[in-house]
């Protein structure tokens, strides 16, 4: 079953597009609810086991993170993650909602604003590759958690964990300021198959397109 | 397709062209696209015109997504479509890095970036971009060098890094990231870099640095490897520099693993700080060698000069330690091995090694060490080890006094057993004599002298038996005066045919088998006749019913193994073997046949000397005997005697005078003897032949006589002479004073020392006793008158 999961890499590529074409529209979102230019891209992914996923990010984050959850039903049925560095989501969220904010402001405003970027991005991103495929999903209230990174990965006590992990950067550009975090997807194996029948979609999608323009 | 003007439909050309023209000239890339989703055109500058190898206008009125395709490399194709693909589906942004290939052919690398253009910005409905647009950058150079940079990077296990002051955030190569054992990235966090770093090195990256610019720093420290928690020491090198974008000071360095050299750094350190001690333990083990060792250890220059002896030296030899070095040992060494040390330590000093060389060295209390000494030179010194062997040397002389004891008590034995025989028959011989006498002095007596000389002629018969018998003893004592000529063995065996023929007797059929060419030989020719009438009797003796016997003589050329076991030297050797088909031997009695004495015969019918005697001829004429026997078959036994370079000379047929005729002419004869019936014996002799005879007793007076001025024709003497000189001193004494002195010496038996191992100079003679009066006639009228009767 693990082997099924395997992508290809053009099947990654595809995956990285179709990725970006739900940041695009999360994106495009946020930048209708602040009023500003605000870019996402995700340049690369990888899909990895759980353990790996901590150690990734053990690796690349050495401070305190902060992530927003929501857990999927529907098309995906999972858990999704969105993780910044603490340093920087306070950054995060003066560039969402407006310099205009005292730093006490901010401050206060801190969880509910992360909570609701946090669900655009990751409703843009998953939403978008529902509809592609037709179908729904329900996705939870967003919650906002304080961690060291590798608890995010390895709810419950689970001692054996054995799930794969669709780990994406992400890159926000906001007013000219770059701020980079994740996307961490825990999705099950029958996400994972619908997830690459979706990729074939796509590509045999894009693979037609210029019969009729060439 | 192409249709160039068919696009645009709401804009003119020359608004397009600006466009791109802003948009080339605000990315400063090097053509600048914009795609048009609901015309599926690509719309290009003159940069992109020439990338695709079409006119400017061309470009301009845009070509289509397939020809927009077409030269992309195929194995980057699907990607660039599928990135294309996402942009017409809703994506915002492009990075993509692909290859072209050239109308002209050559592959190159591109740079790919866009915008999507959101159509209304006043946000009424979804949001839906209606085009994009960007930049096509080369990059081939670019990618080149960063090929070559990682190619570098990893042949040389080299990663790379950078840092700008005030981020947290590192730049890192994937080497970078291999060395630390972390999963490839570009960036990663300065204090996860710093946290592998182990407590109390330096940090890989110093954030709380200040340092100048310019400033190139290295330090060594070691990592845990995230992957494998291993402990591997890194070398990080780097420069301050001033980073172009932020104006701020970047860090930019490299780091690879140097736990190797660090290993083999400190091994070199363990090894350098135990080297010390180890030359220490082992030299304190050497010299505990050199302590307790009972052989004498020294090393000496290439002279043999002592440079550092143990102390063996002084327990054994009792010398100080100050009193050997500086000197040879020659000073210690024993007279007689001197000059054979010195060549051994030349011999040394030349490189070879010693092995077993054995001299004696002076103990201080004056006594001699017996040493056996082992030798290597290296490096212009001797290394020496010598072995006390005294005691075995003490054992061996013990062991051969013993030997010369036991062989001294075999010869006792014998002499024991020869006396007995000999006086058994000389018991017989002499009453043989005494009553021959007797008788005749009782015929005298009555006057009947008609039977006298039946007497005489018995009497005169035992004692040249017992003439006959000494000699013989003699002979086996080897100390029988050989007189050697050069000999013709052929002919003296064809003078022998006819006694051996009647000797043998009519059942015996004698062969005689003579050599061409056969060699001369050195013997002496009595003796020969002797020892071949005694082996063919013996022969005769054993085939009592009769057989054949065969003499026969060889040519041989011993060489050096077959000399070897004859006890020979090698060279030339005329043999003369005796052969039967006899009884034979047993090989026990063949061992044993040269014994003297031993004899198969019954008792009585010899005193078994005769192969002895042979044996002692034969060995006192430098050849030898040996015998091949077989029980049942027979007996050959052969005489080996040296070759002699010299004709042979006439053989004296030994016939004496029957007869005492008158021979002298008046000569004067001095006759020495201290036993003076002999003396007078010969002087009345010598005076019945015609001689005038001077008698002295001993050598003085011998001198005394030989002094004065009376003419002395010949001397004969007695060889053994009481009064302190002897025979030979008497005649050398003699022909000092008379050069031309003929001399005749008589003696019992030969003694060699004497008489120059048998062996006399011109003028001089032997006649040994007891003689007769016709062989004494004989000798002196050769010697006097210079011929035989």
């Amino acid at each position: 079953m693990r082997t099924a999961a395997k992508l290809s890499e053009l099947e990654r590529d595809a995956l990285t597009e179709l990725v970006n074409i739900g940041v695009s529209r999360a994106a495009s979102s946020l930048r209708k609810m602040v009023g500003r230019e605000v870019l996402l891209s995700v340049p690369a992914i990888e899909i990895v086991s759980q353990r790996e996923a901590v150690t990734l990010i053990g690796e690349r984050e050495e401070g305190e993170l902060i992530a927003v959850r929501q857990d999927l039903s529907g098309a995906f049925t999972g858990r999704a993650l969105l993780i910044f560095p603490q340093a920087t989501s306070l950054e995060l969220v003066r560039a969402v909602v407006g310099e205009e904010l005292s730093a006490a402001e901010a401050a206060a405003m801190e969880e509910e604003a992360l909570a609701e970027t946090g669900n655009i991005i990751l409703n843009g991103c998953l939403g978008t590759m529902a509809n592609m495929l037709r179908q729904t999903l329900t996705m939870t209230l967003p919650e906002v958690f304080h961690g060291k990174g590798g608890g995010f990965f390895l709810p419950d006590g689970d001692p054996e964990p054995d799930g794969l992990v669709l780990f994406l950067y992400i890159n926000f550009s906001v007013l000219g300021r770059d701020i980079r975090g994740y996307i961490a997807m825990l999705l099950d194996m029958p996400s994972l198959l619908t997830l690459k029948l979706l990729v074939q979609q796509f590509i045999d999608s894009v693979m037609s397109d210029d019969a009729d323009a060439v | 397709m192409g249709g160039s003007t068919t696009f645009g439909e709401s804009e003119p050309p020359a608004a397009v062209e600006e466009r791109l023209r802003n948009i080339l000239s605000a990315s400063g890339g090097a053509a600048a696209w914009e795609w048009h989703m609901g015309g599926k055109r690509i719309l290009g500058d003159s940069g992109f015109a020439t990338l695709y190898g079409i006119a400017p206008e061309e470009a301009l009125s845009g070509i289509s997504p397939g020809r927009f395709f077409a030269i992309i490399h195929p194995q980057d194709r699907d990607r660039m479509r599928l990135a294309m693909g996402g942009m017409l589906r809703g994506s915002e942004v492009l990075s993509k890095q692909f290859r072209i290939i050239s109308p002209d052919g050559t592959v190159r690398w591109l740079q790919a970036r866009a915008r999507a253009h959101n159509a209304q910005r006043s946000g009424q409905g979804p949001e839906q971009s209606d085009r994009f647009s960007g930049v096509l950058l080369d990059i081939t150079e670019q990618k080149r060098l960063e090929e070559q940079l990682r190619i570098a990077q990893t042949a040389g296990g080299v990663g790379t890094f950078e840092h700008v002051d005030g981020f947290g955030t590192a730049t890192v190569s994937g080497q970078f990231c291999a060395l630390l054992g972390m999963h490839a990235a570009t960036d990663l966090p300065v204090r996860t870099i710093n946290a592998l770093v182990c407590a109390g090195d330096p940090p890989l990256i110093d954030l709380a640095a200040r340092p100048e610019l310019g400033l190139a720093t290295h330090a060594e420290l070691r990592i845990m490897r995230a992957d494998t928690q291993e402990i591997r020491w890194l070398m990080r090198r780097g420069e301050y520099i001033r980073d172009a974008d932020t104006s701020g000071v970047r860090f930019s360095g490299v780091i690879y693993d140097i736990t190797d050299a660090k290993r083999v750094e400190s091994q070199l350190r363990v090894l350098n700080e135990t080297l010390e001690l180890r030359v220490e333990e082992r030299t304190r083990e050497r010299d505990r060698i050199w302590r307790v060792s009972q052989d004498l250890l020294g090393v000496s220059d290439a002279h043999g000069v002592w440079m550092s002896i143990n102390p063996a030296w002084t327990t054994l030899l009792g010398w100080a330690e100050s009193e050997i070095i500086g000197n040879t040992s020659e000073w210690l060494a024993h007279e007689e091995d001197r000059e054979a040390t010195r060549l051994e330590v030349a011999r040394l000093a030349a490189g070879h090694k010693t092995l077993k060389f054995e001299n004696r060295l002076r103990r201080r209390d004056g006594g001699y060490c017996w040493l056996s000494w082992t030798a290597v030179p290296e490096d212009g010194m001797l290394y020496s080890v010598a072995r006390d062997i005294s005691a075995e040397k003490e054992a061996a002389a013990a062991l051969a006094k013993t030997q010369e004891q036991l062989r001294q008590s075999h010869k006792m034995e014998a002499v024991g057993q020869l006396t007995g025989g000999i006086a058994h028959d000389f018991n017989n011989l002499l009453t043989g004599i005494s009553g021959s006498l007797e008788m005749l002095q009782a015929r005298l007596a009555q006057r009947r002298l008609q039977d006298a000389d039946r007497y005489i002629a018995a009497a005169q018969s035992a004692s040249k038996r017992a003439a006959a018998l000494t000699h013989r003893l003699l002979a086996f004592s080897r100390r029988q005066t050989l007189e050697p000529k050069s000999t013709d063995v052929n002919r003296l065996v064809a003078s022998m045919d006819e006694l051996v023929r009647r000797t043998m007797g009519p059942p015996v059929q004698v062969e005689v088998v003579t050599a061409v060419g056969l060699w001369t030989t050195l013997v002496d020719p009595n003796q020969l006749e002797n020892a071949l009438l005694n082996l063919c009797i013996n022969a005769r003796d054993a085939m009592p019913d009769g057989g054949r016997l065969i003499i026969e003589t060889a040519n041989r050329w011993l060489e050096e193994h077959a000399a070897h076991q004859r006890e020979l030297p090698a060279g030339p050797y005329v043999t003369l073997s005796v052969t039967d088909n006899g009884t034979g031997m047993s090989p026990s009695v063949a061992a044993k046949a040269f014994d003297p004495f031993f004899t198969t015969k019954p008792i009585g019918q010899g005193t078994g000397l005769g192969l002895s005697m042979i044996y002692g001829f034969a060995r006192q004429s430098g050849g030898q005997v040996r015998i091949y026997s077989e029980v049942g078959l027979g007996t050959t036994i052969c005489l080996y005697l040296p070759r002699h370079l010299g004709s042979a000379d006439t053989l004296d047929d030994g016939s004496s005078a029957r007869e005492a005729p008158r021979l002298g002419k008046g000569e004067t004869i001095l006759v020495v003897d201290d036993e003076p019936e002999i003396r007078v014996l010969v002087a009345e002799m010598l005076e019945d032949l015609g001689y005038a005879a001077i008698e002295a007793s001993d050598g003085r007076d011998a001198l005394v006589v030989l002094q004065s001025t009376v003419p002395i024709d010949l001397l004969i003497t007695d060889v053994g002479l009481t009064g302190g000189l002897n025979g030979r001193q008497v005649a050398d004494a003699g022909r000092a004073l008379r050069p031309e002195l003929k001399v005749l010496f008589m003696t019992g038996y030969a003694e060699n020392a004497v008489l120059s191992q048998g062996h006399l100079e011109p003028g001089m003679h032997v006649l040994t006793k007891p003689f007769s009066l016709d062989a004494l006639a004989n000798r002196v009228q050769l010697l006097v008158n210079g011929r035989p009767t």
